[in-house]
């Protein structure tokens, strides 16, 4: 590595003379190491997927959960460095709830996206912190109605400066990713740790930005996201691991606009779908290599 | 010479995107004696080695009751054990002062989590030096956690820190499917045994160098077992129903359940 050696890489916020911060680039190589996550943005809701490595056979099954609800209709999960993600999560939490004191009504997930990526984006800037050494994959469901809060009083306009614009859609599915720079994106499809770029080329395939995500049911979504999870799995094949999903619907679906822990049932149709796939996948690259070799 | 530089604080990240600093800290945890910990689906149970430093000195304590329901095992800088100990304390009598009842254990078990993760990440700190196993009773049940000094948190079924710990971890997964159904007295002896895998050569498991330490959850009649840590001749009994001669001994002696009956 060209940065090794030239000294611009052994503090937090120093630019090198071609203007990186290694820090937040190594911060990342600590994210590129984690178990894969992915969020899928469909038009019912959202679905979030990690992959939990099993790195101890004495590790309680199903105990230890790494996707957190930071508010009702709000979800986080991350790869990378687990404390520097339950820290994060934490600080969510607090956004989402100062959100709700100050405004009387739940964070949007663009909002919270925003607030968190500008706390992330501030560990970058002193020699006194480290950059987060997660990226981080929030997903949410926007009410399209204002709900009342416990203690509101009254309610600010309905159109106009500082209110709704008439005729205007609100609310719907929010999917935002962001990384140690504290950069983040909107997405339809997103994928961080180990297995990204396996999980990336099964996202694209599923055209979540074209008529693919039109027709993309949640439930769908939520098989899709298991066996991507497995695909991802599949150059890391020689340790065991854990699948955790969750999602978010809208107020009229399964969820009712809450981000839960996907139903243990549906989960495992999903897991056992997920294997199913893999195995004709892997028989008809062995019938290649078979072919290959006559 | 070559020199490594990215391992002088914890605010560095090196090219691999590791921490060396939390990486040395998790060595400290190395250089204590060990503890196990066991969990079933009635009781939690911590053994340890106790150390002393020279034969007329009196023996580090490593089991250290934290509230009524919880208690914990430390590897590793002794100190660092009482700051967390000390928060853990406070904690589970504000948490018991504000809502009328016990703290869950892994609501405890994040606080501390959180606690050493900032540690990890603002200049002229430095991470703690100490690994815990955390055994508590809750409502959901007996649990038992890692703590490591990364802030890393884990639920376990059963686990083992400190030198040498990797020989009763190997016990402890090769027994692990038995752990949920056993009785007190059959964790308890688990534990031992497990403890008794990781000993050097010509050391033996004395009624000077063992601690015990139990919480049970509630039993049909509602009624909990509180974390006690156990010293002394309270564990010879238990010492003494694992010793080499009896290892196929089977289950529930009859002598040993008297001596536990017994209060200091």
């Amino acid at each position: 590595m060209t940065s090794i050696g030239t000294g611009y890489d052994l503090a937090n916020s120093i630019f090198s003379p071609d203007g990186r911060n290694f820090q937040v680039e190594y911060a990342v190589k600590a994210v590129e190491n984690g178990g894969t996550s992915i969020g899928i943005r469909c038009k019912e809701g959202v679905v979030l997927a990690v992959e939990k490595i099993i790195t101890s056979k004495l590790l309680k099954p199903n105990a230890n959960k790494r996707i957190a609800t930071v508010d009702r209709h709000l979800g986080i999960v991350y790869s990378g460095m687990i404390p520097d993600g339950r820290h994060f999560v934490d600080r969510a939490r607090d956004e989402a709830r100062a959100w709700r004191d100050t405004f009387k009504s739940p964070i949007g997930t663009a909002d919270l996206a925003s607030r968190m990526g500008g706390y992330m984006q501030a560990y970058t800037l002193y020699q006194s912190v480290r950059p987060f050494g997660i990226t981080a994959i929030v997903g949410g469901y926007d009410p399209s109605v204002d709900l009342p809060v416990d203690g509101e009083v009254g309610r600010g306009p309905s159109c106009g400066a500082g209110g709704k614009i008439p005729g205007k859609n609100f609310g719907g599915p929010g999917l935002y990713m962001i990384e140690p720079s504290g950069l983040y994106w909107g997405y339809y499809g997103a994928a961080t740790g180990k297995g990204r770029q396996a999980a990336k080329a099964e996202l694209e395939k599923l055209d979540l930005a074209g008529p693919g995500g039109e027709s993309l049911t949640l439930e769908q979504a939520v098989k899709e996201a298991a066996r991507i999870i497995y695909v991802a799995h599949d150059d890391n094949k020689d340790k065991d691991f854990e699948l955790e999903m969750t999602w978010i619907s809208g107020p009229e679906g399964p969820t009712k606009g809450l981000h839960q822990e996907v139903p243990r049932a549906l989960r495992e149709e999903a897991e056992r779908l997920a294997k199913k796939a893999l195995e004709s996948d892997d028989e008809e690259e062995e019938g290649k290599d078979d072919k290959m070799e006559e | 010479m070559f020199r490594n530089n990215y391992d002088n604080d914890s605010v560095t990240f090196s090219p691999q995107g590791r921490i060396f600093q939390v990486e040395y800290a998790a060595e400290a945890v190395k250089q204590g004696s060990v503890v196990v910990g066991i969990a079933s689906k009635t009781h939690v149970v911590l053994v340890a080695i106790k150390r002393n430093a020279e034969e007329l000195s009196s023996y580090q304590k490593k089991l250290f009751p934290i509230d009524e329901h919880v208690g914990i095992a430390i590897a590793g800088l002794t100190s660092d054990a009482r700051v967390l100990s000390n928060f853990m304390k406070q904690q589970c009598l504000g948490h018991r002062l504000t809502y009328g009842r016990s703290m869950p254990v892994r609501t405890l078990v994040d606080m501390i989590g959180s606690k050493a993760q900032i540690n990890t990440q603002h200049y002229g700190k430095r991470p703690y030096g100490v690994g815990l196993l955390v055994a508590g009773v809750d409502d959901h049940g007996p649990h038992l956690f890692e703590f490591q000094p990364s802030g890393m948190t884990e639920e376990m079924v059963a686990f083992a820190i400190g030198a040498r710990s990797q020989m009763a971890r190997t016990y402890l997964e090769k027994h692990l499917d038995k752990f949920a159904e056993c009785d007190r007295e059959e964790l308890i002896r688990h534990g031992l045994r497990a403890l008794k895998e990781s000993l050097v050569q010509d050391r033996e498991l004395t009624v000077d160098n063992t601690s015990v330490g139990i919480a049970g959850a509630a039993d049909k009649a509602g009624k909990v077992e509180p974390f006690k840590v156990y010293d002394g001749q309270e564990v010879a009994a238990w010492i003494e129903s694992v010793a080499d001669d009896k290892e196929a001994a089977p289950a529930g002696g009859s002598g040993e359940g008297e001596t536990m009956e017994v209060d200091p």
